[in-house]
């Protein structure tokens, strides 16, 4: 124990240690939706660390880089194919847990005063971690890798007056070439990790600061905390691995016998500038906002526009849906367009990956319509509910 | 119990979004797999029986020109550079050609090598003065050369690499780059990670009959018998994918582990929230 | 009562309580060797570097007189093929009239050159000299040049492994 006392006098780590753990006090009426921020940091350092283990062999140069990953990665290096599936898995899965955390802090209102800066770089980081999973796809260099940066780089050609200027800045080249990969690279491996980790740091300090929320969305009053809350450390923790546990379970079980979802089979064949395979869509967590995409078939320049909206739109929640009642529990008429939202979500990553043929086409628009329509009842939804309380509250 | 209620409903929908994006997206992009045809009764019937001796005469005669049999001594009549400036690709040593091609494929090949293989610029001139009762002879000798049992590997080399580059396994094209391009229009695919690159069901019906998936396709129908298409195919299986084994068994075992992770995990949870309500 | 308290009071289970503290912990050091383990393993040379541990080299391809230098492992391998009017050391040569030494001198390891005209290898860095056995006959290098592990298959040197001729040669 000197040691902690030494450590103690000079960095005040017992201060450190109440303040982020045993004093930290977490509401007890949250259920395990509440993990999957510990989720995310975990498999965030699981994809860090066998990213590192990966960039030792992997080779960033158009000629080299497929059999790096493909033969050396893959079958020379001894458990070098255990570091690429955990990568591959881990990179998809982080997707489907930021997914349900975002819609868990929808559901409970967790944007909302005085959470505006938790929401915000909460959302930037998964704006971060969609660049680092594109620039990501491009390095194994295969047919899917290469299609997809450069049908998503041809987008920026869109762009009044500056587009196609733009493009070639980006690629390096006239089209999705060697310089695209090294450059996509240094992204990929520095520059979006870093801010990534930045960022998580914000948001977790920020969250510190706030407090989490609840299922009823009422705060604790701070001279309750102890009574109603729990600690941080060791108590919520110890639910907190518990459902780690689970979820290793389940991601393990992915990485050893059900990869494909996240290893398309498509993509080991080399990069072919020459020949677009038959299918080409973007990895799953993608679909809905590539869908969006596809969704206003008439007019590409209002795709776009839908497209670029669709992404960033949630970003904004915390003055779309002002209403005063904070958790989606109590809130009925919420409820409804939340889960119209939800399974709109699903169906637009469903018709993501199918042809864009007839019905679909069709079913797209549609799907891309509802997406829009949750975002702007919100403040409908607001105002309503808002009266409602004025008017005396009869209900709660 | 409010938290499996909640649990349950996660898992509906990511279910509903994963059996949306996995097999109906690929059943919708590539439909079902028609079954192979090893028979290849387009074909006329054709049931080879013969002399060996005599077909070995044949076979001097007719083929040796440009064919080699390694397995009876007999070298072919021109060499590499020849045939490549004569046909663009290398015509095969026919050693092991009748244990991996079902004869009455043979037969039909030998007589019109553009209608079996169903490649209208295949390499080989028809044979079509030839008598059945030569085919079946000629038949007959190869069938008396032909080695047993053959590997995937050894199939492989026989059927593929004339055309086709292994390069993780160091096998280069028997045939030259520049011909291939000539010859096929492109260079054929390198076979490496095929066994990853597609499933099992579509390299077998492809490997039966190209037509059948590539309409259009420059690569020809080669009449491989059912046992050696399904080596050849296990065989690319294996190269693609050379830590099958040891991925199952590491992975029963992580799984285990873990299994026994979450038993000590969720002891530990109910040890320390039993008082709290 | 806070939390804590009441889980300090619930004494009868602290001794079940540790027994999972250290079983997680037990379990918890168990991935994580096997992880550092596979981290390990990864850093070992690849099948194609371990492929170079072994060079065959057939002895007959050398002129009498003359000097080829082959790499193995990365480093140069002298064979010289002697001829009568070189140094003379039977327990140094390699199938009768082969000198078969590692090229890194052993003060500093740089490569020493040979000199045809005086049939000693002089190395440019601090001027050490060995003779035509490979033994050190001037300068500051310590000892002779090394010799690899070597197999002798007819005219063939199979040089990695040991064979019975070069076991002899570094214990007489």
């Amino acid at each position: 124990m000197k040691l902690i006392d030494w450590l103690d006098e000079r960095l005040a780590v017992r201060q450190l240690i109440k303040v982020m753990m045993t004093e930290y006090y977490v509401p007890k009426n949250i259920n395990f939706l509440w993990s999957f921020g510990v989720l995310i940091i975990l498999t965030l350092t699981i994809l860090i660390i066998s990213g590192i283990f990966l960039l030792m062999y992997y080779k960033p140069d158009a000629n080299l880089a497929f059999d790096s990953v493909n033969k050396t990665i893959m079958m020379d290096v001894s458990y070098g194919w255990i570091f690429r599936h955990v990568h591959a898995v881990g990179a998809s899965i982080i997707f489907l847990l930021l997914y349900i955390h975002m819609a868990r802090g929808i559901y409970y209102g967790s944007f909302k005063p005085p959470r505006e800066i938790v929401w915000i770089t909460g959302y930037v980081l998964f704006i971060l971690m969609s660049a680092t999973a594109f620039t990501g796809y491009l390095l194994p260099w295969g047919q899917m890798s290469y299609w997809a940066a450069q049908t998503i780089t041809t987008l920026f050609e869109k762009i009044p007056f500056i587009g196609p200027d733009l493009v070639i800045w980006i690629r390096g080249h006239f089209i999705v070439e060697d310089p695209t990969l090294t450059r996509f690279f240094a992204l990929h491996v520095v520059f979006l990790p870093l801010l990534l980790i930045i960022f998580t740091a914000i948001h977790l300090y920020a969250v510190r600061i706030v407090g989490s929320n609840n299922e009823d969305g009422v705060p604790i009053p701070k001279e309750e905390k102890k009574k109603k809350g729990i600690p941080f450390w060791p108590v919520f923790m110890a639910k907190e691995y518990f459902v780690m546990a689970v979820f290793l379970t389940f991601f393990f079980f992915l990485v050893f016998f059900h990869y494909e979802f996240a290893m398309d089979p498509i993509n080991f064949t080399p990069a072919n500038k020459l020949q677009t395979p038959p299918h080409i869509y973007p990895e799953w967590y993608f679909l809905a906002y590539y869908e969006v995409l596809r969704g206003f078939f008439f007019s590409q320049n209002l795709g776009l526009i839908a497209f670029v909206l669709s992404m960033f739109i949630a970003m904004f929640l915390p003055w779309l849906d002002k209403s005063p009642i904070v958790s989606g529990k109590h809130r009925p008429m919420f409820q409804v367009a939340f889960w119209i939202f939800i399974l709109d979500f699903v169906f637009l990553t469903v018709l993501g990956k199918l042809p864009p043929t007839g019905l679909y086409a069709w079913l797209g628009l549609i799907g891309s319509i509802i997406f829009f329509a949750f975002f702007f009842s919100l403040p409908i939804i607001s105002k309503i509910e808002r009266k409602q309380i004025e008017n005396g509250g009869n209900k709660k | 119990m409010k938290e499996l209620k909640i649990l349950a409903v996660l898992i509906i929908v990511v279910l509903i979004g994963y059996i949306g994006i996995e097999p109906y997206a690929k059943h919708v992009m590539h439909g079902t797999i028609p079954p192979p045809d090893f028979s290849y009764l387009d074909l006329p019937k054709f049931e080879p029986a013969g002399d060996p001796v005599k077909g070995k005469e044949l076979f001097k005669a007719n083929c040796a020109s440009c064919h080699s049999l390694k397995a009876d001594g007999i070298e072919a009549g021109m060499d590499k550079k020849t045939a490549e400036l004569s046909f663009h690709v290398v015509p095969p040593d026919l050693s092991n050609i009748a244990a991996i091609v079902e004869p009455h494929f043979l037969a039909n090949f030998i007589r019109d090598p553009q209608n079996a293989t169903k490649n209208p610029k295949f390499a080989m001139p028809p044979m079509g003065y030839l008598t059945n009762d030569q085919i079946g002879d000629i038949i007959a000798y190869l069938k008396s050369k032909a080695k047993k049992e053959l590997t995937g590997k050894e199939i492989l080399q026989d059927a593929c690499t004339r055309c086709h580059s292994v390069k993780y396994q160091k096998i280069q094209a028997i045939t030259s780059k520049e011909h291939l391009k000539t010859y096929l229009g492109k260079i054929p695919p390198d076979l490496s990670l095929m066994g990853r690159a597609k499933e099992k069901e579509y390299l077998i019906t492809f490997i039966n009959n190209p037509q059948v998936l590539l309409p259009g396709t420059t690569m020809p129908r080669l009449g491989l018998t059912e046992e050696a298409t399904e080596k050849v195919v296990m065989y690319l299986d294996k190269i693609a994918d050379p830590h099958k084994e040891e991925r199952k068994k590491i992975g029963m075992w992580v799984l285990i582990y873990m299994l026994i992770g979450v038993a000590i995990t969720y002891a530990w949870k109910r040890k320390i929230w039993q008082k709290i309500h | 009562m806070s939390n804590e308290e009441k889980l300090e009071k619930n004494e009868e289970n602290i001794s079940r309580r540790d027994f999972l503290l250290y079983a997680m912990g037990a379990w918890a050091t168990v991935g994580v060797g096997y992880a550092l383990y596979a981290m390990y393993k990864t850093w070992e040379p690849l099948p194609e570097v371990m492929a170079q541990a072994t060079v065959k080299f057939d002895l007959s391809k050398v002129k009498p007189g003359e000097l080829k230098v082959i790499s193995w492992r990365g480093k140069p391998v002298f064979i010289l093929h002697k001829t009568k009017d070189m140094t003379k050391c039977p327990e140094r040569t390699v199938a009768g009239e082969y000198t078969v030494v590692i090229g890194v001198c052993t003060h500093l390891g740089c490569i020493p050159n040979w000199e045809p005209d005086k049939k000693i290898w002089h190395c440019p860095c601090h001027g050490g000299e060995y003779n035509a056995c490979g033994v050190n006959i001037f300068g500051p290098p310590p000892r002779p040049l090394d010799i690899p592990p070597f197999k002798l298959e007819g005219t063939i040197i199979v040089l990695g492994e040991e064979g019975p001729e070069y076991r002899k040669m570094i214990s007489g």
